[in-house]
């Protein structure tokens, strides 16, 4: 009957905290007396006390949609699903929710330890929303889903904490919500428990339920999500596709890091703590002085550039995933020594090593002495990787492993792709359909990814 | 005032369900369990009947009895306001991690104290027939009183808690204060034993002080309760709640943030 509505319309939210409360300094009477006695100074002083946690959100959450909101800490992401859910009323704006929500900010909600299982399943119900005949009529349900077995009779202060948190979840999950909002808890229990959990919110989802989900795992989002959103600094950094808002996510991340950006908690800094900008187009291959975080060495023999080229031998620094690349790294051996190899790694934006190799392993034979400058090429035939940034260190060392020039994500290059894959790698491989002998259609793409 | 009520009126299922819990929970794991429920007013009572009927004799018959009909409706004052003090500000995980209506909890604590309060009657009734004082037809009264007392505990619970969720002192402060009271309040002495100028201020001053001797009347003199006193504190109560709720419900919104 809502169909034609939105499940959640935020209007230009703003959410600010008063400063004492979020560093817990308690007001006391004899604060609030010194206050009231030094009275009109203060008075002004009032403003700059104040935390804007949230800057003027404006959001509308289409019924039926999975939502993820990605964020670094202190971004004002929890401070958002409070808003939704009730916990806290915005400073201005408006938030219109149309639908029963139920939220899963914590687990566990009004547990008493020294109650059985079957006793905290009936109040938490309660508390989350279900009338007692509700909890009674799903109390089997709930505790098959637990696999807390014998134990649900026991008291809740001998679980093991997987065991409590399994028996949370299991409550939470049979509310029957119409808008489910979770906080980085589907990390619950172990990995059965987690799969277990996964599917539950799938068959929601299915159910056509709204889901707004926080987290900072961004491979859930991208392959959970029907939309995200980025909440930076208290303000909407960006909102569409998950696999789009990702990317964007991780490259400023990496930005800021690469940047060694001090990353203190968003909603104290003057600020707002916002994760840099990021330049249209790739990382700056020569950017500014490097700092000894990111060149350290001897430097007998010094990495004087690293360039990358394209397929017709130009410099590029965005590839497609099918073309190759040329890494040329031109070097300078200044006091003609012998023992000498280049290494290099590839990180993607997240800092995972993709690959790394050497003129070592790789059993490539240098002259010794190395030529007094020249230039080392490694040729990657075909890139193979899934669009995103990616950063390579270079290294010139011994075979010994001491270091002559270190060069750490100074140099990168983005990978642009027309298809939407996602991970890390884009083997080669092709689809094919055998209609006959079903059991061994595994497609070769797959085997390779595993 | 009346949104207020409404609003736990629809929430009774949860409040019922909390006060079950809380019953449960005081006793959960003692070998006694729900003995205490009379053990504690019992011994209560033995000290202060030890102290004053043993060695500072009172010159009052059945004074065990008499002492006992005060001290029942005091401890479920006492300890409404003494747990309802903390009972918003000890309950983070409800405040800030579920959607939960706040003024459940205050009330929670009341119809807990309440169910004690009523749990123990018995007990009163039992020591009566010891001392051979049969229950008179006055108890028709007695719900009353216990309607006028439920209010203005629960008045006073409300704005208890909702300050105290940013004034934590106010949890010392209470406990000490209701020490004060009791003495003030004529439960181990007759009104009489206070000196003739001061009785009526001592008595009518002190909202308490008209509820015990209210349940007095009823229980051991057997006379109608004074009436005026009663309907005076019924609409002081009346206008307290409707204080309580304005102040709560302005409160409110901060719990969440405060706490």
């Amino acid at each position: 009957m809502h169909d034609n509505t939105d499940a959640i319309v935020l209007q230009d939210v703003v959410k600010r905290f008063r400063k004492s409360t979020i560093r817990h300094e308690y007001t006391t009477f004899k604060s609030e007396l010194l206050r009231w006695l030094r009275g009109g100074r203060e008075r002004n002083l009032g403003e700059t006390r104040l935390i804007e946690a949230l800057r003027g959100v404006s959001l509308s959450v289409p019924r039926g949609r999975t939502i993820g909101i990605l964020g670094r800490n202190g971004s004002g992401k929890s401070t958002l699903l409070k808003l939704i859910t009730g916990i806290y009323r915005p400073t201005s704006g408006s938030i219109q929710v149309n639908g029963r929500v139920s939220a899963l900010l914590d687990l566990g909600a009004g547990f008493h330890p020294d109650f059985s299982g079957r006793e905290n399943i009936l109040i938490n119900g309660i508390i989350l929303g279900m009338s007692r005949a509700q909890v009674r009529e799903r109390m089997d349900e709930i505790i098959a889903f637990s696999e807390l077995g014998d134990f649900i009779d026991e008291p809740v202060r001998t679980y093991s904490s997987g065991m409590y948190a399994r028996l949370a979840f299991a409550v939470a999950t049979h509310v029957d919500p119409e808008i489910l909002i979770v906080d980085e808890i589907l990390a619950v229990g172990d990995e059965h428990f987690g799969k277990k959990s996964m599917s539950k919110m799938m068959e929601f989802k299915k159910q056509g339920k709204t889901i707004v989900l926080v987290t900072h795992d961004l491979s859930t989002v991208e392959r959970w999500c029907d939309m995200a959103v980025w909440i930076d600094a208290g303000r909407i950094r960006g909102v569409g596709s998950p696999m789009e808002v990702a990317r964007e996510y991780r490259q400023a991340v990496s930005l800021a890091e690469q940047r060694s950006v001090a990353l203190g908690p968003a909603a104290l800094s003057a600020d707002g703590g916002a994760l840099p900008m990021v330049e249209q187009g790739a990382v700056p291959l020569s950017g500014p002085a490097p700092s000894p975080q990111h060149r350290w060495g001897s430097f007998e023999v010094e990495i004087s550039d690293v360039r990358l080229l394209g397929p017709e031998g130009a410099p590029v620094d965005t590839v497609d995933t099918e073309d190759a690349l040329d890494i040329c790294i031109d070097f300078q051996n200044h006091q003609n020594l012998g023992d000498v190899c280049f290494g290099l790694s590839l990180f993607n934006a997240e800092g995972l090593k993709v690959y790394g190799t050497n003129t070592l392993i790789d059993g490539m034979e240098l002259p010794s002495p190395l030529p007094a400058s020249g230039t080392v090429r490694l040729r990657l035939e075909r890139l193979g990787l899934t669009a995103g940034h990616y950063l390579l260190d270079v290294c010139a060392h011994t075979q010994s492993g001491r270091e002559y020039d270190y060069h750490r994500g100074l140099h990168g290059f983005r990978v642009g792709s027309p298809i939407a894959d996602s991970g890390v790698v884009r083997p080669p491989h092709r689809w094919t359909l055998e209609p006959v002998a079903a059991q061994q259609q595994e497609p070769p793409a797959q085997r390779a990814i595993s | 005032m009346l949104r207020n009520f409404r609003e736990i009126y629809l929430y009774r299922g949860l409040l019922l369900s909390l006060v079950q819990r809380e019953l449960k929970a005081r006793y959960r794991g003692s070998v006694l369990g729900f003995l205490w429920t009379f053990l504690n007013p019992t011994m209560h009572m033995m000290v202060y009947a030890l102290l004053f009927s043993v060695y500072m004799r009172q010159q009052l018959p059945n004074y065990t009895y008499f002492m006992f009909v005060g001290l029942l409706p005091w401890i479920w004052f006492s300890s409404s306001v003494g747990m309802g003090a903390s009972c918003i500000s000890d309950r983070r995980d409800l405040m800030t991690k579920v959607w939960f209506p706040a003024q459940v909890l205050p009330a929670t604590v009341v119809a807990t104290n309440l169910c004690n309060f009523v749990l123990s009657l018995p007990l009163l009734v039992g020591m009566g027939l010891l001392y051979g004082q049969w229950p008179s037809w006055h108890v028709v009264f007695f719900p009353l009183v216990v309607l006028i007392q439920l209010g203005f505990t629960l008045a006073l619970v409300y704005i208890i808690s909702a300050l105290n969720v940013t004034f934590r002192d106010l949890q010392h402060i209470i406990n000490n204060l209701l020490t004060m009271w009791f003495f003030v309040t004529p439960i181990l002495y007759p009104t009489t034993t206070i000196p003739e100028p001061f009785r009526n201020l001592m008595v009518l001053g002190n909202p308490m002080a008209i509820i015990v001797t209210s349940y007095q009347s009823i229980f051991y003199e057997k006379r109608i309760p004074d009436m005026a006193p009663l309907v005076l504190l019924l609409c002081m109560s009346l206008l307290l709640m409707w204080a309580a709720s304005e102040l709560f419900e302005r409160r409110r919104e901060e719990f969440a943030e405060s706490i």
